[in-house]
């Protein structure tokens, strides 16, 4: 009996290290199993957090446009804070259907107070005009379509001439004589001389000057401050 | 009935123009979607749906644009009645040969415009800037119109009498 208990401690203590040594596999395959469902387990939740991203990046995507748009109100708002009997807000809804005339139409006609003439602005500067007032919207001619016609001075100069358009992206300050001051970088603010436009609006800078052509009048071209394709808010002032 | 639809198509596609499509930052070209209804029924339907969607449409494109009032109604009219004197002499056999006249048309129109403006000076100025547009607006016009046939053909398949 003594001798049976010797020999079954013995191989106990062989055992023992077998296994521990048999046990390093079956470990391996226990945690290769486990990794295994844990990996199945993964890969749905992979999957489910994948759907989840997609989700947060398209709100993402949302919040950055809407933080845009934030800005883009804020401006609005505040420049019609300065003078809010004078302003009134709207929406860009569309556009001319000819490619002739540079015109949009936005969401604020006559039940808004909207006439003719009164002139539209963004925070950045001079739009257009109101050119036809319906119930519900109104059309506004820009200052680039080839109609329109705005008398501008060059701020902190005493040049005054009038910014034509010419149906494309830039503008031509026409009747500036040659031996006025006009550079390069110049801003253009309005006159408020034509009777449609307020004084000191904003509208362009000069981007290039060429007094080597005939006659007695400089070629300017005037690049506007606003982007025209890209107009989503606009302020229309109120005539007194 | 039929004439209905397709006004109501032409003016459909004309406010999507305006208003959906405006934000494309696309100015070159600007095709006339109300041309390919008008040519459509002055040819296939007679002379008084022509007319009737030409004064329709025309009167809905210019609601849409700061054109000078009654020019886009002249310039589709006179289209309008050109191709009705024509219609014996042009024999439209597929879509391809329907957007040589709807592009072709739309030069026309460009022209009509531009003789009316210089004949009516005052109405508007610097107006040669139209010339600038007319062939991109005639080559994308002629293109759309090939879908325009294709999508009005359905309709008169799945919906109206082929009458």
């Amino acid at each position: 009996m003594h001798t049976y208990v010797k020999v079954k401690c013995n191989l106990g203590e062989i055992a023992g290290p077998a296994i521990k040594i048999v046990g390093k596999p079956a470990n391996l395959v226990k945690y290769l199993f486990e990794t295994y469902v844990n990996l199945f387990d993964a890969k749905k939740e992979n999957v489910e957090l994948k759907k989840k991203l997609d989700i947060f990046q398209l709100e993402n995507q949302k919040i950055s446009e809407l933080e845009k748009e934030n800005k883009r109100l804020k401006l609005i708002l505040h420049l019609a804070e300065q003078n809010p009997s004078k302003m009134i807000a709207a929406r860009v809804i569309g556009e001319d259907i000819k490619n002739w005339f540079r015109c949009i139409i936005i969401d604020k006609g006559r039940d808004f107070g909207v006439t003719e003439k009164m002139p539209i602005i963004t925070p950045k500067g001079l739009v257009g005009q109101a050119v036809e007032v319906n119930k519900w919207h109104s059309k506004v001619m820009i200052v680039n379509d080839t109609n329109s016609s705005v008398d501008v001075y060059i701020d902190g100069k005493n040049s005054r001439g009038i910014l034509e358009g010419t149906g494309q992206t830039t503008l031509k300050l026409k009747y500036i004589l040659k031996n006025d001051e006009a550079a390069i970088g110049d801003k253009l603010i309005t006159s408020g001389k034509d009777g449609i436009y307020p004084k000191g609006l904003p509208t362009g800078i000069i981007i290039t000057v060429n007094r080597n052509k005939p006659g007695i009048f400089a070629d300017i071209d005037v690049m506007p401050f606003n982007n025209f394709k890209r107009l989503d808010e606009v302020l229309i002032i109120r005539k007194r | 009935m039929k004439i209905s639809v397709y006004i109501l198509t032409g003016i459909a596609l004309s406010i999507i123009e305006s208003s959906l499509l405006s934000f494309f930052p696309v100015e070159f070209f600007k095709p006339d979607l109300g041309m390919p209804f008008i040519i459509y029924t002055t040819f296939f339907l007679g002379p008084m749906p022509g007319l009737i969607t030409c004064l329709f449409i025309s009167l809905f494109q210019e609601i849409l644009s700061n054109a000078p009032h009654g020019s886009i109604i002249f310039t589709k009219l006179s289209l309008f009645l050109m191709a009705t004197f024509l219609k014996k002499n042009i024999y439209i056999d597929s879509k391809y040969s329907f957007s040589y006249i709807c592009g072709g048309s739309t030069v026309i129109e460009s022209f009509l415009f531009l003789a009316l403006s210089i004949l009516s000076k005052g109405e508007t100025s610097n107006i040669m800037n139209v010339i600038f547009y007319t062939i991109p607006n005639a080559i994308f016009t002629g293109f759309v119109s090939i879908f325009i046939f294709s999508l009005i053909e359905s309709m008169n398949m799945k919906f109206l009498s082929r009458e």
